[in-house]
C-alpha cells in the first residue's frame, strides 16, 4: 500500500446481501422481497425468498497519486456511484482494504473530513426557503470555520462558479444546473485534499459544462485529489489524467486516455444513421473489428451504427456494401478517429465483435 | 486556500466547534422558520387552540371535583394541567422529534449533504432538534401565559432553581429515549410506516399512563407500576410538587414512592438522573450503531 497515494484500493468488493436493489436509477432501494405487484388492489407479495446478493463492485484496485485526476467510466449500474461512495466513507465495502487521505476506509468519520463529495441529485438536500448564500454558509459554518472566513469562503466559492449574481436567490427559484453548480460551490468551502465528483456535468449547459470542467482541471494546482465519474467518455476524457472504466463492477481497464485508445491505432470509427432494418444476415466483413447498433424507434425510426474498422477506402465501401444487406437506406455516414468513447461500449446497444 | 476541515484538536476546541455547529444550526432553523410568516400566525393559533381545549375540558373539574387530585398537588386544577402540557410539550418534542427530524432530512435529501461534510454524525442529531427551540419550547411560555392570564392558574416560584434542575433532567431522560427512537431509523430500516419506541413510550404509555391530565392514582395499581418506566411520571410529579400552590413535598403518590424510604422528591431525582445517564448514551451509542449498519448496507443515503 503506497503511503504516497492520495487513494488506494486494494481489492474492494461490494455485496448488497439479499436484498432487492437497483442500481441502474437514481434510487438505491434494498427494501422488499424478490418481487411485488404494484398498483393492484393491494400490494401482494409473490415470494418470500430473499432475493440473491447482488454484487455492485468486484475486486476493485487502484490507486490515485497526489493532484491527479482520475475518471470513472462506466454504464448505469456499473458500480461508478458505489465506488465513489465506498470513497467518500458513505459504503463499507464488504471486502478489501484501502486509504484514503492516508486513513484507512474503516475509518469512515475521519475519512469525511478529507473528501469532499458532489453527487448527482446532492442538490435536492438544498434548504431551498434559504438563499444560494446562505446555503453554502450553513454548511461552511458546520465545519468550524470562524463567522468572517465562512462568508469570504463562501463569496469565493460562489464566484468561482459564477453565481455571484445569483446569491441571493432563493434555492428553489435557481435552476437545476445552478443548483448543480451550487453543490459545485459547496464541494470548494473546504479544500479537502480529495474531492469526489459523481456525474458533476448533469444538468450543465454548455458554458458552464466547460467553466466546471477547467475547475475541475485547476483542482490538483490547489494541490487536490480529484475522482470524477460519467458514463460519458468524451466528458472523462477532457478532464482525466487517468480513467478507470467500470462494466457491471468490474475494471476493464484502466490507463491513460491515450493508453486506452492505443489498441484501436491505425483504426477509424464509422457513425452510420440507416433506416429502421433488420440485422445484417451475414456476419460483418473481416476489417470489421467491432459493430454496435442500437434502434431508436419512432416515426421516423432510425439505426444508429458505431464500427470500428481499418482504415481504408475499401473498408469503407465494404462496410456500406454489408450494411446494405440489412436493407436500411442509408441516411448519414461520419467517419472519425477512435476515442475514448469506443474503448466503453453502449450499454443498451447490440455488438459483434470481430473473430 | 488551506483546509477549513476541522482537524482534531483539544477537547476546548472540540467544545467550541459544537457549540459554533449548533449556532449554524439555530441561525439556519429560524431564517427557514421566519421565511414563512403565514405559519408563524397559524402556529400561534395553533397552540391556543389545543390548550384552550384542555383548559375548557379542566374547567368541568374545577371547583368541587378538584379533591381528585389528591393531598400531593395543591386544588387549583388549571395549575395542574398547565404543569402536564407543558411538561408533555418538552417530553413529546425531545422524545418524538428527533425520529421525525431525521426522516426528513433523509428524505429531502439534507442528509446527505450533512453526511458529506466535515462534521460529526451526531452532529444533525442535535444540530436538527434546535427547530425545537423555535417552534416548540416558546409553547410552554405561551401555555403558561394562556393558563395564567384567561383560566386562573397559579404557580410558586420559590423552588425555579429545582424545577430548573429537574426540567433538565426530563429533557435529557426524553431525549435519550428519542435518540433510542432516531436510531431506529437506520438500524431496523424503517422507510415508512410506525417507529415503535416512539409509538410505546408517547402514545402509548404517555398518553394513558402518565398523568397530564389526571393523577396516576386514578389508574388500577398494576397499570401505576408501569408508569413508574418512563420518565413523565416523576417529572409531572416534581415538578407539579414544586410549581402549583398547596401541593404538599412528602406525601407519596406513585407507587415508587411508597416503596422507597426517601422523600417524594429525591426518588424524582433518582429515577430521572438514572434514566438520563443511561438512556442519553445509549441513544447516541444506538445511533451510532444504526449509521454503522447502514453505511454496511449501503442503505445511509437516500440519493445517488
Amino acid at each position: 500500500m503506497s503511503a504516497a497515494a492520495a487513494i488506494h484500493l486494494c481489492e474492494v468488493g461490494k455485496t448488497y446481501p439479499g436484498r432487492e436493489l437497483s442500481l441502474r436509477g437514481t434510487k438505491l432501494e434494498t427494501q422488499g422481497p424478490v418481487l411485488w405487484v404494484r398498483n393492484a388492489a393491494r400490494a401482494v407479495r409473490l415470494t418470500g425468498e430473499a432475493a440473491p446478493p447482488v454484487r455492485a463492485l468486484e475486486r476493485v484496485s487502484l490507486t490515485v497519486a497526489p493532484g491527479e485526476v482520475l475518471g470513472v467510466l462506466g454504464p448505469n449500474g456499473s458500480g461508478k456511484t458505489t465506488l465513489i461512495k465506498i470513497l467518500a466513507g458513505l459504503i463499507r465495502p464488504s471486502e478489501g482494504v484501502g486509504t484514503v487521505a492516508g486513513w484507512p476506509l474503516s475509518q469512515a468519520g475521519v475519512i469525511r473530513r478529507h473528501v469532499a463529495y458532489v453527487s448527482t441529485t446532492g442538490w435536492m438536500g438544498l434548504e431551498w426557503a434559504l438563499t444560494a448564500e446562505e446555503n453554502l454558509r450553513f454548511f461552511a459554518e458546520l465545519s468550524g470555520m470562524p463567522s468572517r472566513r465562512a462568508r469570504e469562503r463562501t463569496r469565493a466559492a460562489l464566484a468561482a462558479l459564477d453565481l455571484t449574481a445569483d446569491a441571493a436567490k432563493l434555492s428553489g427559484e435557481l435552476s437545476n444546473g445552478m443548483r448543480q453548480r451550487l453543490l459545485m460551490a459547496r464541494a470548494l468551502l473546504w479544500h479537502t485534499p480529495v474531492v469526489l465528483l459523481d456525474e458533476p456535468f448533469v444538468g450543465l449547459d454548455p458554458d458552464h459544462r466547460r467553466q466546471v470542467r477547467d475547475l475541475i482541471r485547476g483542482l490538483p494546482r490547489e494541490g487536490q485529489t480529484v475522482v470524477v465519474s460519467d458514463h460519458q467518455a468524451d466528458v472523462v476524457e477532457a478532464v482525466a489524467d487517468r480513467v478507470l472504466v467500470l462494466e457491471a463492477g468490474r475494471v476493464q481497464a484502466m490507463g491513460t486516455p491515450r493508453e486506452l485508445v492505443r489498441p484501436l491505432a491505425g483504426l477509424s470509427v464509422l457513425e452510420v444513421v440507416t433506416e429502421m432494418a433488420a440485422t445484417p444476415a451475414a456476419p460483418p466483413p473481416p476489417i470489421v473489428h467491432h459493430v454496435e447498433w442500437q434502434a431508436r424507434p419512432g416515426p421516423m425510426g432510425r439505426m444508429a451504427w458505431r464500427l470500428t474498422v481499418e482504415t481504408g477506402d475499401t473498408a469503407f465501401s465494404a462496410v456500406l456494401a454489408w450494411l446494405d444487406t440489412a436493407g436500411g437506406r442509408i441516411i448519414e455516414v461520419e467517419e472519425r478517429r477512435p476515442g475514448l468513447r469506443d474503448v466503453l461500449p453502449e450499454a443498451s446497444a447490440h455488438r459483434v465483435e470481430s473473430a | 486556500m488551506r483546509s477549513g476541515a476541522p482537524e482534531r484538536g483539544s477537547l476546548a476546541r472540540g467544545a467550541w466547534h459544537q457549540a459554533a455547529t449548533l449556532g449554524a444550526f439555530t441561525l439556519r432553523e429560524y431564517r427557514i422558520w421566519q421565511s414563512y410568516r403565514v405559519n408563524q400566525l397559524m402556529w400561534l393559533t395553533n397552540i391556543f387552540v389545543t390548550t384552550l381545549l384542555f383548559f375548557l375540558m379542566g374547567r368541568m373539574l374545577t371547583g368541587a371535583d378538584a379533591h381528585l387530585l389528591g393531598p400531593a398537588y395543591g386544588t387549583n386544577y388549571m395549575s395542574f394541567v398547565v404543569v402536564g402540557i407543558a411538561v408533555n410539550v418538552f417530553l413529546f418534542t425531545n422524545l418524538a422529534d428527533p425520529y421525525t427530524r431525521i426522516q426528513r432530512a433523509y428524505f429531502n435529501g439534507t442528509m446527505d449533504l450533512f453526511l458529506l461534510s466535515p462534521m460529526s454524525i451526531y452532529t444533525p442529531l442535535v444540530g436538527l432538534m434546535t427547530k425545537s427551540l423555535l417552534d416548540d419550547y416558546p409553547r410552554l411560555f405561551i401555555v403558561g401565559a394562556f393558563g395564567v392570564v384567561l383560566f386562573g392558574a397559579v404557580f410558586r416560584f420559590e423552588h425555579w432553581l429545582l424545577a430548573a434542575g429537574f426540567t433538565v433532567l426530563l429533557l435529557a431522560a426524553a431525549f435519550g429515549i428519542g435518540a433510542i427512537s432516531a436510531s431506529s431509523f437506520y438500524l431496523l430500516n424503517i422507510k415508512r410506516g410506525t417507529e415503535p419506541v416512539r409509538f410505546i413510550v408517547q402514545q402509548l404509555l404517555a398518553t394513558l399512563l402518565a398523568g397530564t391530565y389526571y393523577p396516576i392514582t386514578v389508574l388500577p395499581r398494576p397499570l401505576q407500576w408501569v408508569a413508574c418506566l418512563i420518565p413523565h411520571a416523576y417529572a409531572f410529579d416534581a415538578l407539579r410538587r414544586l410549581m402549583d400552590p398547596g401541593a404538599r413535598m412528602n406525601v407519596p403518590v406513585l407507587p415508587i414512592q411508597q416503596v422507597l424510604p426517601w422523600p417524594p422528591l429525591t426518588v424524582d431525582a433518582v429515577a430521572l438522573g438514572v434514566m438520563a445517564g443511561v438512556l442519553l448514551p445509549l441513544g447516541f451509542w444506538l445511533y451510532g450503531r444504526g449509521i454503522e449498519k447502514a453505511r454496511r448496507d449501503g442503505t445511509l443515503t437516500r440519493w445517488q
